[in-house]
Order: C-alpha cells, then structure tokens, then sequence
C-alpha cells in the first residue's frame, strides 16, 4: 500500500514527452528495480485471479500455463458456493467482529501509549521502556501464544496460583466466549509498543513553542494534549485508521490458527483460516481465490469509502485527486 | 504390472510374522551382510527428497554427517527436504497445487487420503514405473523385488504401478498408551473396562501437581464402544448396505463419555491442539498419563526417554469393549508411505533414482540397513554388549529416517538393549489385539472418495470436536449429522455403495 508522495506542482505549460525522459531518466531508472518487483510479485499474480471463475485442476495439461486454460470456466459458481456456505459466514462475522473490537480497544492505545511516553523527560528511562515495549513485536505469534497458555491456561501459572488457594481454575485460553478479548489482549501486549512508534514521529513534529505559548497563557496539561498534541497527531490518526479499514478483513492468521482448537471453529475462524481450512488444504483452490477477491473488493470500498470521509473531514487521507 | 516378488531373507525369525504382523527377531545379528555391491549413482546431480518426520528438524546436506556417510555409500548426495508430519497434507497439498515435486517425494498414506483428485495428480507429475518395476523386470532391483506383493498392489494408480511402497509393519492405526512406570508407582493398574477407564482418569488426574489423566483419546475410546473405522466410520448393514458411525447410539456414547472426560478436568488443559506434538511432550514428561497415538511410536519414545528419565515405560492398554461382545479393532492393511518419482526426468535418471529407492529398501541383516536406520558406527551410535545399536546424542540429532522412508523394506521388529522387552512387548499386543480387527469391505479396492465428500469431513469433525470439549450440547449432534448427510455424506454413502456392488461384493 503506497501512499503517493505529495506530487509536484504541474506546470502549467507541459513539456514534451522527450523532453521529461531526457531530464526525468535517472528517476526512472531508479524506480525500474521497484516497479519490476511490483511487477513481477503483484501485478502478474494477480491475473492468478482468474481461477476464481473457474474449476480450477492444477493437473491438467502439461503445466501452470496450460491447467489455466485448460480448466473449466463455471462463472460465478465458486462465489455462489462461498456465499451458500454457513461457514464462510460465520468467518466473515468473527472478521468483522474482532476488527470493530479492535478499533475500539487496541487502535486508541499505540496514541496513549506515545504520548505518555512522549511525556519522559529523561532520555535514558524513555529509551529503555522504548525497548521494552517494542520488544514482543519481534517474537513470533507462537512464542506470544505459548506465553499466555503458560500464564493463563488451564495448567498455566493463574490456575495453578488459584488451586493452591482453594479457588477454582480460571481457564482463559479455552473459553470461547472471551476469545475476541483474548486475541486483542495479546495484539495489544505484541504490537502496542510498535504501533506507537509513528505517533511517537509525529509528536516529535509538533512545534514546542506552542507548547510553551499555551502554557505561558495559562492552559492546563489537559488543555494542552486536547488541543494541540491531538491535533498534531490527526492527519497520522486518520490515515492509519484509513489504511485499517481498508484491512479490515484482514485479522492476521496464525493467532487464529493456532488458537482454533482452542476454543473451536465457531469462535476463531476468521476468513484467512477459512480460506486455509476450506480452501488449500482440500485443494480448492478456485474457492480460495473466489474468497480472497471478495475479500479485496470489500477491503477496496472500505478503503474508499474511508478516503473520501477523511476529504470530507477537510483531512488529506492515502491520496487525492491532484 | 507387478514385481514378481523375489523373497530375501537374510536371517531366521525368532517369532515368525502372521498375516500383517512382521516378522520378530529377539536379538541383533553379530554379522551383517552387504547387499549391494554396485554403488547406486552415477550422476552426482543431488537428489531432491521429501519426507515425513515427526521430531525435530534435523540438519540439512552440508551440516549433516549423516548424510555425508550415507551419500557417500549410494556415490550420489541426496539433499532431503523434511517436512513436519502433523501438517504435511498442507504441505503436500501445496506443492501439488504448484506442480513443483521433488524428484523423490514420499508421503504417508492417510495424508494422500485427504487429497482430491490425487490420481489425476499422480498422472500430471509422477513418473509410471510400470516398465521399471513390472514383472521380471524388477529383478534389476531385488531389494524392491522382495517387498510384499500386497503392498504393490496397492501403488497402482490410474492403472499404472506409480510408486514404491513402504509396507505396514502393524495393522492398528492407534492405541491407548499409558505410563505404566507412574501408574505402578501410584498402585494403579491398566484400566479393563471403560468404567475403570473413567476411575483411572479419576485417580491419576492431580492438578495440584500438573497432572492430568488424559490427553487425546477419542479415536480409542470409539473403539472401545465398537463404532465401526473403515474409511472414517463405514460398515456394512445386515441388508447389504452400508451405515456411518455418526448415526450409530454406539458413537453417541463415545461422545458422551469423551465430553465427559472433558467436562470433569481429567484431559489435560494444554491440549488444546489436536496435533500432537505438544501432547507428546506432556506425556514424555509425566503430566499426562495416558493419550492415544500410532503402535510406531512406541520404540522411538521409549528408547529416547529412558535415557532421560530412569524406569520410563510406556505400554499400550488391552483392547476392551465397552458395549459387550469381543472388543473391536480398527485396521487396515495399506502401506504407511509411498514414495514417488518426478515425472520426465528420462530414463537415465529415473533408473539412478530407482537404484537409490533399492539402496534403502535392504533389509534387516545387511549392513546398509544398518547404516540407513542408525548412522555409522562410533559416530551416530555405539554397541551395546549385546551388539545393537545404541543411539548417540550426534545419531539423535541428524537422523530423522531421511533414507528410511524412501524405499520401504521387508517389515521386520528387532529387538535392541535401549528397548528390551520392546519386540515381545509388541507382537504381543498385536496378536492379542489382531483376532479383533474390524472386517473391511473394501478390502483391497483402490478407491479416491468424491472430493466433495472428502470436504465435508474436517468441518464435520470440528463440529464434533465442539461436543467432545463441551462447547456444545450432545444433542447437537443430530442437527450436525443431518447437515453432513446434506453437505457431502449421502453422495459419500452412494459413491461407496456403487463401489461395492461394483466390486460384486
């Protein structure tokens, strides 16, 4: 997902195409080994796409080439068992359930979280807690996960703290009517620290002299952060929130795949695990695809429809027309 | 099309096999022969390989002395991929899809079940052997030429011979291990009955100290109430048809009493993923005491954890019933892996690998089986005054049955100082438990489900897994039956039944 950069004031009278290559080439050249990767991992796959209309049999013919255009073409058949499929559903509401939960709970903390740490006058206590707070970001989904059964598990240290004590087990890790809190307690122990990392750049950005002009006028530390940290931080805010809308389908996948028997299908499944368990593994794979571009289209009109409510807000967004 | 099978036995059992039960050798022969006298390869083009494991990573070809050794010997390196056995129809899965094999690819049988429209994939991008392997013409390789006929029968795809077998040494898909050292101690004793089954989970489980009874036992405590396994759960009826186990009161009570276990705390709380790597764990360290897996397990756990814990002993409960009548043994006769060849790699090359497949299918006696299954001497083992192998930390490290599972082998159990009561121990089992199998009506018929019914039973079985762990009420079951039957198991039980009655039986 790249932002454009903010483009250069057209002028008014165009030069000729020749005459933007003779002064524009080294640019170009520059950019040619990012637009051939661009080229060559996104754009060529995405004609992938195309089994998604069709019965897709990777066997057929002699190879790749020939097995797509030797399959069946069947339309939208793949799309109309996707949406005939309660499972698939069900995905989709977990999805979307724990995106909505997690804008509410977890987006608002990476801001807290940078400004407090914003507010450590000494240099060497903020780099440490710096450190510490980015440090779950590097550890992988399953070591993060194998930290809260040890924890919080039915034999994990909570339990066993409670049975010594006479008190019944709390078993967190398998109960699937707090899995949504679960999941988002452990993104917020994992990426918190991480995601605050921009705000943090953004706070360096506002002016100090407001600051201490407000402050020399008599506003309060509330005052302060209400209007003038909230409002330097506001055009970050919104485009992160822009690009999480149009990712709103998108939840991670190995939290939820190594976490689904757990606590059951009804609970953890969201559409990449769908698409795991429904899809590539019994070989789907025209289902699979079928999936993941609804899961584009949808992720495509979200980031739209966001974009043109963050211009309506008199706020730049990812991109605007020039 | 098939090998004319050419027998080789090297040395005479102590306890001769019966039916698919192998053959028992109590002790380790003093003098080993060799096999082979030409070396295998002739190119030095490295073979790529894929192969199951359950354990570790071990090293890859450059870092692996093992390897080393034995590349050394075929005059060919062979540069294994190893793929972890819980996830491998994944994986398998998504190297099919991409039409990227390597040239020798093995897969474990039950993996290959779980692929739709295998056969039309064996027919893309593995090479037929016919012409190899057929008839006389398998002399050439008279390793391969010696594995049973039966498992042969069981590579033909498509009406063409496409693999080589690796033939079953045992019949049983699970048993109920337990710890026996623990439950001696505890002055428990194997449980005979399911009631019993119930009170040894009662008295074993102690959360004040981690422990707890059970880890997985589903598929054993089916069998224990007699639900029929073929094929995932199919019989035949009085009247010639066939019946699922879902719809039996057989498989209600299983259910019953598995979410029973759940719901009184005595399955371990870990066990939250069914694959079972984790449970192996909790069982090899004392905090689950009894949990089902494969008979293979068996040695490979027993010899590695006695070296670490002192009196560790595992043995497998007795088959019982807990619905009257003699117990009931879920079996099957097909091999454990097969492996395959790239397609296209002409015949030179096709030949050389072949030789290679030959190599590692020598059997028990001779050296290269030795150097297959445990390394060099003095490096990957020692001898034990008996003189079987015993392995070193190095032999643990590297070996992961990168050769071993390539070319199958004439099933052999042979008895050695790190398990020594193993090979008794086993066939015992088996034959006690063998009289009990399950009768499988599509007994040799080469079948490939419909691959809308092969998708309809992971959702299923997660659905069950809801009832076994409490997350739903038993009475769902019925609601979740009718909705497979709609889905995909009314075409599964017509495909079977025309197979059948195809098949004239």
């Amino acid at each position: 997902m790249n932002t454009a950069a903010p483009l250069p004031a057209v002028t008014p009278n165009r030069r000729s195409t020749r005459a933007r290559l003779r002064r524009d080439w080294p640019f170009l050249l520059m950019a040619a080994p990012a637009a051939l990767l661009l080229l060559v991992f996104h754009y060529v796959p995405t004609l992938g796409n195309v089994i998604a209309f069709q019965d897709y049999n990777p066997f057929e013919g002699d190879n790749a080439l020939e097995a797509f255009l030797a399959s069946e073409w069947i339309g939208l058949e793949n799309f109309f068992t996707l949406f005939d499929d309660p499972a698939f559903w069900d995905a989709l509401r977990n999805t979307l359930a724990i995106t909505l939960f997690q804008l509410v709970c977890f987006f608002p903390l990476p801001i807290l979280l940078a400004i407090l740490l914003h507010g450590i006058v000494s240099h060497r206590l903020r780099s440490f807690i710096q450190s510490v707070v980015y440090l779950p970001h590097f550890f992988s989904w399953v070591l993060v996960i194998t930290f809260f059964v040890q924890m919080l598990g039915g034999a994990g240290l909570l339990s066993q703290a409670l049975r010594e004590r006479g008190f019944e087990p709390w078993d967190v890790m398998t109960n699937p009517h707090g899995f949504i809190v679960l999941v988002t307690a452990e993104a917020v122990w994992k990426d918190a620290g991480w995601g605050s990392i921009v705000f943090l750049a953004a706070l360096s950005t506002i002016d100090p002299s407001l600051y201490e002009a407000a402050a020399v006028d008599g506003a309060a530390r509330w005052a302060r952060l209400w209007h003038i940290t909230l409002p330097g931080l506001r055009p970050v805010i919104i485009l992160l929130l822009i690009l999480r809308l149009g990712d709103a389908l998108s939840v991670g996948f190995e939290q939820y795949l190594l976490q689904r028997d757990a606590v059951g299908r009804q609970a953890a499944e969201v559409l990449d695990t769908f698409v795991y368990h429904q899809a590539i593994v019994p070989q789907e794979w025209g289902l699979g695809a079928a999936a993941g571009l609804f899961k584009a289209l949808i992720g495509l009109v979200l980031l739209l429809l966001s974009n043109r409510l963050a211009h309506a807000l008199g706020e730049q967004g990812v991109y605007s027309k020039s | 099309m098939l090998p004319h099978r050419q027998p080789l036995t090297l040395l005479k059992p102590d306890i001769p096999g019966e039916g698919p039960l192998p053959d028992g050798y109590l002790e380790y022969p003093s003098q080993l022969v060799r096999v082979i006298t030409e070396k295998p390869g002739r190119s030095s083009q490295p073979i790529q390989t894929m192969t199951a494991s359950w354990g570790p990573t071990p090293p890859g070809l450059g870092r692996n002395s093992f390897l080393d050794a034995v590349n050394a010997e075929l005059g060919v390196p062979v540069a294994p991929s190893v793929q972890d056995g819980n996830t491998f129809a994944a994986k398998l899965s998504a190297v099919l899809g991409a039409r990227d094999v390597p040239e020798l690819l093995s897969a474990p049988s039950w993996e290959i079940a779980k692929i739709p429209r295998f056969s039309q994939a064996v027919k893309a991008l593995f090479a037929d052997l016919t012409e190899h392997l057929q008839g006389d013409a398998a002399r050439a390789y008279p390793m391969l030429a010696s594995l049973p006929t039966a498992a042969w029968q069981n590579s033909v795809w498509g009406g063409r011979l496409a693999a080589v077998p690796y033939p079953t040494d045992g019949p049983f898909p699970w048993a109920l291990f337990y710890r026996k050292d623990l439950c001696d101690r505890a002055l428990v004793a194997a449980p005979r009955n399911i009631d019993e089954l119930y009170q040894f989970g009662k008295r074993m489980t102690d959360p004040s100290r981690g422990v707890w009874a059970f880890g997985n036992v589903f598929d054993m405590v089916q069998m224990f109430f007699k639900c029929p396994g073929t094929l995932g759960g199919w019989r035949r009826t009085a009247s010639g048809g066939l019946e699922h186990k879902y719809e039996l009161p057989e498989y209600r009570q299983a259910l019953e009493f598995s979410a029973r276990l759940y719901r009184e705390g005595l399955v371990h709380p870990d066990l939250v993923a069914s694959n079972g790597s984790d449970s192996k764990q909790l069982f090899n360290a004392g905090k689950m005491i009894a949990c089902q897996d494969g008979l293979g397990v068996w040695r490979g756990t027993q010899s590695e954890q006695s070296q670490i814990t002192p009196g560790f002993n595992i043995q497998p409960v007795p088959l019982f019933s807990a619905v009257g009548g003699p117990p009931l043994a879920w079996a099957g006769d097909t091999p454990i892996f097969y492996t395959f060849v790239k397609k296209g790699l002409g015949r030179e090359r096709t030949e050389e690998l072949l030789r290679v497949l030959n190599w590692c299918a020598a059997p028990f006696g001779s050296q290269e089986h030795e150097l297959n299954l445990y390394g060099v001497e003095g490096r990957h083992f020692t001898r034990s005054p008996d003189g079987s192998p015993i392995a070193t930390h190095l032999g643990r490290r590297e070996l992961a049955d990168q050769y071993r599972l390539l070319g199958g082998r004439v099933p052999s159990l042979v008895g050695t100082a790190d398990v020594p009561h193993f090979v008794t121990d086993l066939l015992e089992y088996s034959r006690t438990t063998y009289p009990y199998r399950e009768e499988n009506p599509f007994s040799g018929i080469k079948l490939e489900l419909p691959p809308n019914y092969s998708r309809g039973i992971v959702p299923t079985e997660d659905k069950i897994s809801d009832i076994v762990r409490g997350r739903r009420p038993l009475t769902d079951l019925s609601q979740i039956v009718r909705e497979w039957r709609v889905a995909s198991g009314d075409e599964g039980q017509a495909f079977l039944e025309k197979v059948l009655s195809e098949n004239g039986r």
